[in-house]
């Protein structure tokens, strides 16, 4: 179809890099607890959910990329304009510039949280926020192919978490798996739900493909990227749940860090703390993507300099930070964002690929009709 | 852009500065090591916390100071210790947490959850009782200890390590206090004039202590719960096992080492419930005092059944104490919940079954090898 966006050769990037971009934003603070939100819906089968949610993000994720391959070179801002028109069009890309901006605040709030929890309990999350934030406009300010680098370096962050997973599995019991799909489905469905908060971060897709150099091959990296946080959501479900005794998981709020809590190698006692501000390096891409598609969308609507845009987004976060700092509310903020990205992410492709596939019917029509007349 | 590019720098040099807050040098904070809880007074809820202090000085040396506080919180106790000691107090290096026999016998619920909500304490710390109070263990004075707080916690890992005795890691109590369907066991330390040992195995019913066991129980314990991988054992055989001649009621001496044991647990009825137990048991002879050639193989089986029977008298024996005390240590209303498709099973409702349920015991032994002398 006609719009298409032009991206200079040299802005593009190797399809390959996918794999790292899609593991890169779907890894992110959601990992420290989401343990806790499933098994409270789908108990000892939650390891089921997480394999079910997984399948489910693997043919939303093959209906977007459907949807992509629709148009030449575009992303979704340029697909809801040449669907739905200017107002509509322009309408739904504000909501999805809402969801972007609200995905990176999430992440922002939660991860304060925990460094104000586990490691600095007097340090004012405002300070942090901004420290936060000064380091992802200096990283975004390198530019796209700067915060892809980062996506790649902090992919290789994440390779020791599942050998150090060996340390607690001697302590684990395999007991707690059983009975296997003792519970109801309805249960284990709902943790699928739940899972949402911790596994979005794929949809970034939708604004990184204008920029693949090689349209033809990429799929098979977002799949493989999809299966490798699998593997690491997967394992650390399977060491949580036999680690930890049920009425025990439920209580601990980040079981993953309460479970290197529990490692003590000979050099390091405590490596959980180190583990939180490592992750500082694997929330960086998520951030910075997230605040880059935001980006893209604004640019689309308001000639904006990148300058500009930076100290509003920022200013916007920080202010709002500022009001959310309870526990209570972030744990509000998270089953909102939770909901709203199980709206965005899993049901809206298919609306978006139907309305796509109508709308060439539709010109397909017009074009035969005109050629006959 | 260069305005901002200088901006940008000084907010990075900003960030930089987060290694500048909270600062917690050695020298200027003091560390507990060692932390004791006591019930104050019957009547209240009120509890006794003796914390050892170890601060650390400039020149080389580092002095120990115990600090003995009263209040219904732990965070409050800390309040007033802080009050009474001239350098900021941090939990972090606490290895140990003793709890006093009054303390574990009014339940460890409270004491336990506000261990766990302390993010500064790691779960792996080490759990014991004291028989009698924790208090005078810990200001005891000891010819050879030094620093009590690093003796208990290697007292408690060593024993751990070799399985003398159950591992009772924060995160394994309290793994099994919120599991509803299996008990607490812990062991017990006692002060015995300049030493301090490991006396028994306490256990518990919810998350009160019942009962106790010896630490030679301890290893029945630990074979019905987990594997072995290194264990030692002495046994009394009877006197009639490799000499017909003699008779019974005198005592064949055997100790076992190298222990390594896997036991399968069966679920074989529901209603009463019934269970299967099987220990598949290896380990070597270390000491006989008989002077059969235990080098021959009817000699070596005759000492396996013998074993294998005194083995499963004892931990039928240790099942029914535990039975008698409704204190399920041994994890079977888990592996009934895990093996029974839909069964509802609830605290009250293992709390009734526990004490009726039928346990057979098979133990095979196999003795691999013996000494390097026949």
């Amino acid at each position: 179809m006609k719009e298409t966006l032009h991206i200079s050769n040299n802005q593009k990037i190797n399809a390959f890099l996918l794999f790292f971009i899609v593991t890169a934003t779907q890894i992110g603070v959601g990992i420290h607890g989401f343990q806790r939100v499933i098994y409270q819906d789908a108990k000892q089968d939650a390891w089921i959910s997480v394999i079910l949610s997984f399948l489910l993000a693997h043919i939303v994720v093959y209906i977007m990329m459907k949807t992509l391959d629709m148009y030449d070179s575009n992303d979704l801002y340029g697909i809801h304009i040449d669907i739905f028109g200017k107002y509509l069009g322009n309408f739904l890309n504000i909501l999805y510039i809402f969801y972007c901006s609200s995905a990176f605040f999430v992440i922002v709030k939660n991860y304060t949280e925990v460094i104000n929890t586990w490691v600095f309990p007097y340090l004012s999350s405002m300070f942090l926020c901004l420290s936060i934030l000064s380091i992802i406009i200096y990283t975004f300010k390198g530019g796209f192919r700067v915060i892809i680098g980062i996506c790649f370096f902090s992919f290789f962050f994440l390779l020791w978490i599942p050998p150090i997973l060996i340390i607690p599995l001697k302590y684990s019991d395999l007991n707690y798996l059983l009975p296997i799909l003792d519970n109801e489905l309805k249960g284990i469905l709902k943790g699928v739900m739940s899972m949402s908060f911790t596994i979005v971060g794929f949809e970034i897709i939708n604004f990184v493909y204008p920029f693949l150099k090689n349209k033809t091959k990429y799929k098979r990296y977002v799949h493989l990227g999809m299966l490798f946080t699998l593997f690491l959501y997967l394992s650390i479900m399977f060491v949580s749940l036999t680690f930890f005794s049920g009425e025990q998981l439920m209580k601990t709020i980040w079981a993953t860090l309460t479970l290197f809590g529990f490692i003590r190698l000979p050099f390091i006692e405590r490596i959980e703390i180190i583990t939180i501000c490592l992750w500082m390096i694997i929330i960086l891409p998520n951030l910075c993507l997230y605040m880059w598609a935001a980006y893209r969308g604004v640019q689309r609507m308001v000639n904006i300099s990148v300058n500009k845009f930076l100290l509003i987004f920022s200013s916007i976060m920080f202010v709002s930070g500022i009001f959310i700092n309870k526990r209570t509310d972030i744990n509000l903020l998270n089953d909102w964002f939770g909901k709203y990205a199980f709206a965005v992410v899993f049901i809206y492709p298919f609306i978006l690929f139907l309305c796509a596939l109508l709308k060439r019917q539709i010109k397909k029509m017009q074009v035969s009709n005109s050629e006959k007349s | 852009m260069k305005k901002v590019k200088q901006l940008l720098l000084i907010l990075i040099f900003c960030s930089f500065l987060i290694g500048c807050t909270e600062t917690k040098i050695l020298e200027r904070i003091s560390l507990a090591t060692l932390i004791g809880y006591d019930v104050a007074n019957e009547n209240d809820e009120n509890v006794t916390a003796t914390v050892i202090i170890r601060q650390v000085s400039p020149d080389n040396k580092s002095t120990l100071e115990t600090q003995t506080n009263t209040e219904a919180t732990n965070q409050g106790t800390r309040i007033k210790v802080n009050l009474q000691t001239a350098k900021k107090m941090l939990a972090g290096q606490t290895h140990t947490i003793l709890f006093g026999k009054n303390l574990a016998e009014r339940g460890l619920e409270e004491p336990l959850h506000g261990l766990m909500m302390n993010s500064e304490l790691s779960s792996s710390i080490y759990l014991a009782v004291v028989d009698g109070d924790a208090k005078p263990l810990i200001e005891g004075n000891y010819k050879n200890i030094t620093d009590i707080g690093q003796h208990v916690y290697n007292l408690i890992d060593h024993n751990v390590q070799r399985q003398h005795t159950v591992s009772s890691t924060l995160h394994e109590v309290v793994r099994n206090n919120y599991s509803p369907l299996r008990d607490l066991a812990i062991p017990i330390i006692k002060k015995e004039k300049d030493i301090i040992k490991i006396n028994a195995l306490a256990i518990f019913a919810g998350s009160k202590m019942v009962g106790q066991l010896t630490s030679e129980e301890a290893f029945y314990v630990i074979m019905l719960r987990d594997k072995f991988k290194a264990g030692a054992l002495e046994l009394k055989l009877p006197g009639d096992t490799l000499d017909q001649e003699k008779n019974t009621d005198e005592k064949l001496h055997v100790a076992i080492d190298s222990i390594q044991s896997k036991r399968t647990i069966k679920l074989v009825d529901k209603s009463t419930p019934e269970y299967d137990v099987e220990v598949d048991l290896a380990c070597r002879i270390v000491e006989l005092h008989s002077n059969a050639n235990v080098g021959k193989p009817d000699v070596t089986k005759k000492l396996e059944k013998a074993i294998g029977k005194e083995i499963e008298k004892e931990l039928k024996r240790i099942v029914k104490y535990t039975q008698e005390k409704n204190s399920d240590i041994f994890g079977f209303g888990d592996d009934y919940y895990a093996s029974v498709r839909n069964s509802n099973l609830t605290e009250e409702k293992w709390n009734e079954l526990y004490p009726n349920a039928k346990v057979n015991f098979k133990v095979n032994i196999e003795i691999v090898r013996n000494g390097v002398f026949e």
